[in-house]
C-alpha cells in the first residue's frame, strides 16, 4: 500500500471528525501535525487511531499507540509497520 | 458584612413536547399535559410494565446523534442543526450535557450578564442530574464486557460524557466561567439541591452571579431501573396517567427534562437594571434521619418547613409541592403541608400531574413553574386530581400519628384542578429524594 493512498485515507477519517476545519483537509502532508496544525483535541487521537484500524484493517500495539505523536507521517508509519506485521 | 440577598434573572430549559420556554409556559397555563405514550418503551412489549413518559427526542431538540463505525448504537457525538454549541463542547457531551449547556446559554441570555460578566471569578456553574443510567455507558460496557472489544473502540469521551457532574463541567468549559463548578446530587431532590446551594454561595459572599439547575436526559436505561422497582403509573391514558393526591394513583411518570436557573447577587442586579423574575427568601434542606431510603417522612418534612420558615415572614400564597403521583408520598405531604399551614389562605400547585417525574431536573423545571407563576399570577393545577380519599390513610389511624386526623378529601379545595388567576407574592416549592433528603425554597415578587 502507497503513503499517498494512507494519506488519502487518513483524510476520510479526519473528515468525521467534527471538530477538525474541514477546509485544512486539502493541505495535508505527511509534515501536517494533527494537534498543531489541525486543532484536533487530543482526547481524539485515539478515535483517529481506533478508526485507521478499521480503515485499514490492521490492530497495532499498545506500545506503539503510547508513542505515537501526532505527525502524519508517524500514523501512516504506525499503519505501514502494523500492515508489514500482519 | 451586609445581607446578601438573591434574585433571580434569567431561565431556561429542555421540556417535553416544547420547543422553548414561551411555549413551555403556553401549555402549563393552558392545563395541557406533556406526557406521552414513549415508542422506545412500548417497542420492549411485556418486559415493560409502564409506558408512558414526558421524553424529548434527538430530533425534537434539534440535534442529530453522529453513530460511531467503530461499535453499534454509540452516538460519538452529535450535530446541533442550530448552531448553538460548538463541535468541541458537543463533543465532550452526552445529550443531558448539551441540553444544559444550551439551557444555560439561555438563562444567561435572559440575565443579560456581558463576557465579562459569565467569565469573572465570582460567577459559578451549580448543575447536576440523577444519573441512574445512560446510553453512553451502557454501550461501553456492553462492549467490553460482553463483546470483548478493546476500550478504544469507545474513544477517548467515556468519562467526560458519564462522570457524576458532566453538566456542570461541559456548561463551566462552555461558558468559561472562572468561579466554583461542581454538581450536587441529591437523587429527586437534585434539580432543588443545586439551585439552593448556588444561593447559598451568593448569600454567603462565595460568589456572585451562577448558573445552577438539573438535568435529566432521555434514558430508556433509568426508566428501566423504576419501571423495576414497580413504581411507575400504568393503566390510564398517558394525559391522564401523572394523578397526585388522586385517590386512584399508581405511581410516577418517569420524564425527563432540563431546568436551568441564573442567580446573581440582589443589588448587583439591582445596579445594572436586570429584570428580577423572583428573589429568593430561603433555603433549606435536611434529611429524615429515621433509616429508610424510600418511605417518605412526616416528621423529616415538618423540620423541613420550620427550617425555612424560622425566622423569617415567609407566607406562601401558592405551595409548590413535590406530589409525585405515589400512593405514599402524596400523602405524607399534603398532611404535612396542612398541618404547617393550616387548611386555607394558600393553594397547592403539582407541576408533576402535567409533565411527570423529571427526577434530577424535577426541582429545577418545577423551580421555574414557580417562577412562571410569580410571572402570569396564575396558580398552576393538580390536573387529574379528581377525587381525594374521604377515608383516613392508614399510618393516620397509628397510635402515634400526631399530624392532621381528617381524611385528604378533607383538604379538597387547596388542590385546584385547572389553572386560575390569583394574586401570588410567595411560592413555596418543595422536593424530596431516595435516601430521606428534602429540600424547600421560597422564592417571592421583587418588591422594591
Amino acid at each position: 500500500m502507497e503513503r499517498q493512498e494512507i494519506i488519502a485515507g487518513l483524510v476520510e477519517i479526519l473528515g468525521t471528525v467534527r471538530t477538525i476545519n474541514k477546509e485544512k483537509l486539502a493541505d495535508i502532508t505527511e509534515d501536517t501535525d494533527l494537534i498543531k496544525d489541525l486543532n484536533t483535541p487530543s482526547t481524539e487521537m485515539i478515535n483517529i487511531v481506533a478508526k485507521a484500524e478499521q480503515k485499514f484493517d490492521v490492530e497495532f500495539d499498545d506500545d506503539d499507540i503510547d508513542e505515537l505523536d501526532a505527525k502524519v507521517k508517524s500514523v501512516v508509519d504506525l499503519i505501514l509497520k502494523a500492515k508489514e506485521r500482519n | 458584612m451586609h445581607e446578601r440577598k438573591v434574585a433571580v434573572v434569567g431561565m431556561g430549559g429542555v421540556f417535553p413536547t416544547c420547543k422553548n420556554l414561551d411555549e413551555f409556559s403556553q401549555k402549563i397555563f393552558a392545563d395541557q399535559s406533556l406526557i406521552r405514550e414513549w415508542d422506545l418503551a412500548l417497542a420492549h412489549g411485556k418486559k415493560m410494565r409502564s409506558s408512558v413518559s414526558g421524553f424529548v427526542t434527538d430530533d425534537e431538540m434539534d440535534l442529530e446523534p453522529i453513530y460511531s463505525t467503530l461499535i453499534d448504537n454509540y452516538p460519538e457525538t452529535y450535530i446541533d442543526k442550530l448552531d448553538r454549541i460548538p463541535a468541541e463542547n458537543l463533543a465532550t457531551g452526552d445529550v443531558g450535557s448539551i441540553w444544559a449547556m444550551i439551557a444555560s446559554l439561555d438563562a444567561i441570555k435572559m440575565a443579560g450578564w456581558s463576557d465579562t460578566e459569565t467569565r469573572s471569578e465570582e460567577t459559578g456553574v451549580v448543575v447536576g442530574s440523577g444519573g441512574a443510567g445512560n446510553l453512553i455507558l451502557k454501550t461501553a460496557w456492553h462492549n467490553f464486557f460482553e463483546l470483548n472489544k478493546k476500550t478504544r473502540l469507545v474513544g477517548g469521551h467515556t468519562i467526560d460524557r458519564t462522570m457524576t457532574y458532566r453538566e456542570a463541567a461541559n456548561v463551566s468549559c462552555l461558558i468559561k466561567n472562572r468561579g466554583v463548578c461542581e454538581s450536587i446530587g441529591s437523587a429527586c431532590a437534585t434539580g432543588l439541591g443545586n439551585i439552593g446551594h448556588a444561593y447559598r454561595l451568593i448569600k454567603f459572599g462565595v460568589q456572585d452571579r451562577a448558573i445552577a439547575g438539573g438535568v435529566e436526559g432521555t434514558s430508556l436505561e433509568t426508566f428501566i431501573g423504576f419501571d423495576g422497582m414497580q413504581v411507575l403509573s400504568r393503566g390510564f391514558t398517558a394525559a391522564e396517567s401523572s394523578r397526585p393526591f388522586d385517590v386512584d394513583r399508581k405511581g410516577f411518570v418517569c420524564s425527563f427534562g432540563c431546568g436551568i436557573v441564573a442567580l446573581e447577587e440582589y443589588s448587583l442586579a439591582k445596579a445594572r437594571g436586570a429584570n428580577i423574575l423572583g428573589v429568593i427568601d430561603n433555603y433549606h434542606n435536611n434529611c429524615d434521619g429515621d433509616g429508610d431510603m424510600f418511605y417518605p417522612s412526616f416528621a423529616g418534612q415538618k423540620r423541613l418547613w420550620n427550617g425555612l420558615l424560622k425566622n423569617t415572614d415567609i407566607k406562601p400564597d401558592v405551595v409548590k409541592v413535590h406530589g409525585t403521583s405515589t400512593p405514599a408520598g402524596d400523602a405524607v405531604e399534603l398532611l404535612s403541608v396542612v398541618d404547617m399551614l393550616g387548611d386555607s389562605g394558600y393553594h397547592i400547585s403539582a407541576p408533576k400531574s402535567q409533565f411527570g417525574h423529571m427526577l434530577g431536573a424535577a426541582g429545577a423545571v418545577e423551580f421555574i413553574t414557580a417562577l412562571l407563576m410569580l410571572k402570569e399570577q396564575k396558580v398552576l393545577p393538580c390536573l387529574n386530581s379528581v377525587k381525594l380519599n374521604e377515608e383516613l390513610e392508614e399510618f393516620q389511624t397509628e397510635e402515634d400519628w400526631n399530624g392532621p386526623k381528617k381524611p385528604m378529601g378533607a383538604y379538597r379545595d387547596l388542590l385546584p384542578q385547572n389553572t386560575f388567576a390569583k394574586s401570588i407574592n410567595t411560592v413555596a416549592c418543595l422536593n424530596y429524594g431516595f435516601g430521606g433528603t428534602n429540600s424547600a425554597i421560597a422564592v417571592s415578587k421583587d418588591v422594591s
